[in-house]
């Protein structure tokens, strides 16, 4: 049972919320629609939950034209970025009430529950009123919610978005064992989120959306080796990819007064307008490096990130140790070149250390 | 914080409080011990004299206060499901949403009396509009001058006065209710009837409380309707206990014991709303 969407446009203003968008989901796999915020990603999953029409295209599932179908029969789960539940309910109550919605024996119902408590986490909680609740909880409360169902497509619109650091990283976790182990064969997973990082861990089939429009499609590896333009390369790293133009020329990369001898797969490339991609990581400090300014040192967690400067070009560095640095210090630092992509003035990617395109 | 003086601010309000509300209070209890009517004013102390006549010798008193309790139940029942329903109504997305808002609220901005004497004129039996219209299904009913009929009439009077009100508060209660569960509910797999019925009336619960219990205040004092629409009539078959208590007290001048009847009322009153909140919240809230 495929979820097929044609061309699915929306568009409520003067802006593409949707723009032509269509995918082929298969059941039993994971799939990852990555975008920055205001992306569409929230809109495509309450399109295909039936929350909003779009102006144009089709989704079918099961060979059925799902558009036809009204929420409340679609079989479907979601889990949204705000906790959302029955403020009047308690925690049993609140898993309970969909299956409350078809006919099913009260002993069935109390077993299924228990069973999504136990799941999440949460036994011992089912008589709590939802608001005595922490964030954590409350999300995984609706997480339980939408598991009971047995959906056949289950939706999770960034549900790690709102909860603190150590919740995210370990509710993460849980999803990835109960995502891999818990769920039917059947069941389609989509899962949307910001962050690059979640993306990797989950390791599903990604959609990277950016204004409505599908950039790329792929496994997870693929899109972080071979992203495919300058703006997926943005999208999909954290902090973004840094990008500086950059001349090739006699196997040197020329920018800003620095030669860098080219590696292999980028030495053929000698248009106007190229730019480099390099990731944060994929720079470090070393004393014979060259010399940059520090416009801005910022600590997250065990990493410092120190954004750089020289004459136009800006980098960001990312720095595996706690380091303190005060503004306009100079630093010295090394490109691990042989890691850099580089792009088309058009945003296309050129070339990639992974083998992309003409490597 | 101690000011010498805090309490000389508490004067204007405390004085307002015991001049409108405690010292009437007071003065009502006192009234309805003595024996005060046109013949003798003058507050003679005569003990529960006009308490033991109410209590034993009084069955008018008792039969327009059970038809109180008749009229204001099913009035305010009536105005929180149609009330209700419109509200709900307007709270979706329909056209001219904004007009009807507003339309449902006409009957609140008119003047009550006005308008019963407009229903009056429209229920007269031989002249009226409303029997004019019937008289082509060839029924005439006595809207007016039978005894079952009349209470129907005052019935149908009041909810269209103040059936706008409970919409009043219950579109805001509507409209100030958060928009997540719905959207949960939906993908829960629940009907828009099923909604209503484990979303949208629960989560109105409390504010449906608060809406029917100020309608039954407001409605227990039922007067203006029916004196201008059947006085009480015909005989006492709408005769309510406000207007049964205006009449003893300021027809017939029997102050005293018209005092004893308004504050054998008021208890009852204070009493019978505490025991049907309670109830309310008990089986709305399922506290």
């Amino acid at each position: 049972m495929d979820l097929v969407a044609n061309n699915l446009s929306y568009k409520p203003d003067d802006q593409y919320h949707l723009n032509e968008v269509s995918f082929n989901f298969k059941e039993g796999n994971l799939y990852t629609i990555l975008g920055r915020t205001l992306s569409g990603k929230t809109t495509l999953l309450k399109t295909i939950a039936g929350l909003l029409t779009p102006d144009s295209g089709e989704i079918e599932f099961d060979g059925k034209n799902f558009l036809k179908i009204p929420v409340w029969e679609r079989n479907v789960a979601m889990v949204y970025q705000q906790f959302i539940n029955y403020p009047h309910l308690n925690v049993f109550e609140n898993i309970a009430f969909p299956l409350k919605q078809r006919k099913i024996d009260q002993s069935i119902i109390k077993e299924k529950v228990m069973d999504a408590l136990k799941s999440v986490g949460l036994l011992g909680y089912e008589n709590r009123k939802i608001q005595e609740l922490s964030g954590g909880q409350q999300q995984r409360v609706s997480l339980a919610r939408s598991l009971v169902k047995n959906a056949k497509i289950l939706l999770l619109d960034e549900p790690l978005v709102n909860l603190d650091y150590k919740l995210r990283e370990q509710l993460r976790e849980e999803f990835k064992n109960l995502f891999s182990k818990g769920l039917a064969d059947e069941t389609i997973l989509i899962y949307s989120t910001t962050d690059p990082r979640e993306t990797m861990e989950l390791n599903g089939e990604v959609i990277v959306l950016d204004e409505g429009k599908v950039l790329q499609v792929g496994p997870a590896k693929e899109i972080f080796e071979n992203p495919n333009s300058l703006k997926v390369a943005e999208i999909s790293n954290d902090p973004p990819m840094n990008i500086i133009e950059a001349k090739i020329s006699d196997n040197q990369i020329r920018f800003e007064g620095i030669d860098v001898e080219a590696p292999q797969h980028l030495s053929k490339l000698t248009e106007d307008g190229l730019k480099i991609g390099l990731r944060s990581s994929d720079i470090e400090l070393n004393e014979n490096g060259h010399e940059f300014e520090v416009e801005l040192a910022e600590i997250s967690g065990s990493e410092t990130l120190l954004h750089l400067k020289r004459g136009d070009t800006k980098i960001i560095v990312s720095i595996e140790e706690v380091l303190n640095f005060k503004i306009h210090d100079k630093v010295k630092i090394n490109f691990k070149i042989d890691k850099a992509y580089a792009f088309h003035a058009d945003g296309k990617l050129a070339s990639s250390p992974f083998g992309g395109l003409n490597g | 914080m101690n000011f010498k003086h805090k309490y000389f601010f508490l004067f204007p309000g405390l004085f307002v409080l015991i001049g409108i509300l405690i010292f009437p209070i007071i003065f009502v209890v006192r009234l309805s011990l003595s024996g005060w009517n046109s013949y003798n004013p003058g507050l003679d102390y005569i003990g529960l004299e006009n308490y033991i006549r109410l209590f034993t010798d009084d069955p008018r008193f008792w039969e327009s206060f059970f038809r109180l309790s008749f009229l204001s139940v099913t009035t305010v029942i009536l105005q929180y499901v149609i009330g209700f329903a419109l509200a709900h109504m307007v709270w979706k997305d329909i056209k001219f949403k904004r007009f009807f808002r507003v339309l449902f609220l006409v009957p609140m901005m008119t003047t009550p009396v006005i308008m019963t004497v407009i229903w009056r004129t429209f229920f007269h039996e031989s002249l009226g509009p409303v029997n004019d219209l019937l008289s082509v299904f060839g029924v005439a009913p006595k809207w007016l001058t039978d005894p079952v009929i009349a209470k129907f009439t005052v019935i149908i009077v009041e909810v269209w006065q103040w059936t706008p009100f409970m919409f009043l508060l219950l579109l805001a209660g509507l409209l100030s209710l958060p928009k997540e569960p719905f959207l949960a509910a939906a993908i829960d797999g629940a009907s828009p009837v099923r909604k209503f019925i484990y979303v949208t009336f629960p989560l109105m619960a409390p504010i449906s409380i608060g809406a029917i219990i100020i309608r039954l205040i407001e409605a227990s004092k039922i007067m203006d309707t029916v004196y201008v629409l059947t006085s009480g009539g015909p005989g006492t078959s709408t005769e309510t206990s406000s207007f049964y208590i205006f009449i003893k007290g300021l027809r017939e001048f029997q102050m005293g014991y018209a005092a004893s009847m308004s504050f054998t009322y008021l208890i009852i009153m204070i009493i019978s709303l505490t025991i049907i909140a309670k109830v309310l919240t008990k089986v709305l809230l399922k506290e």
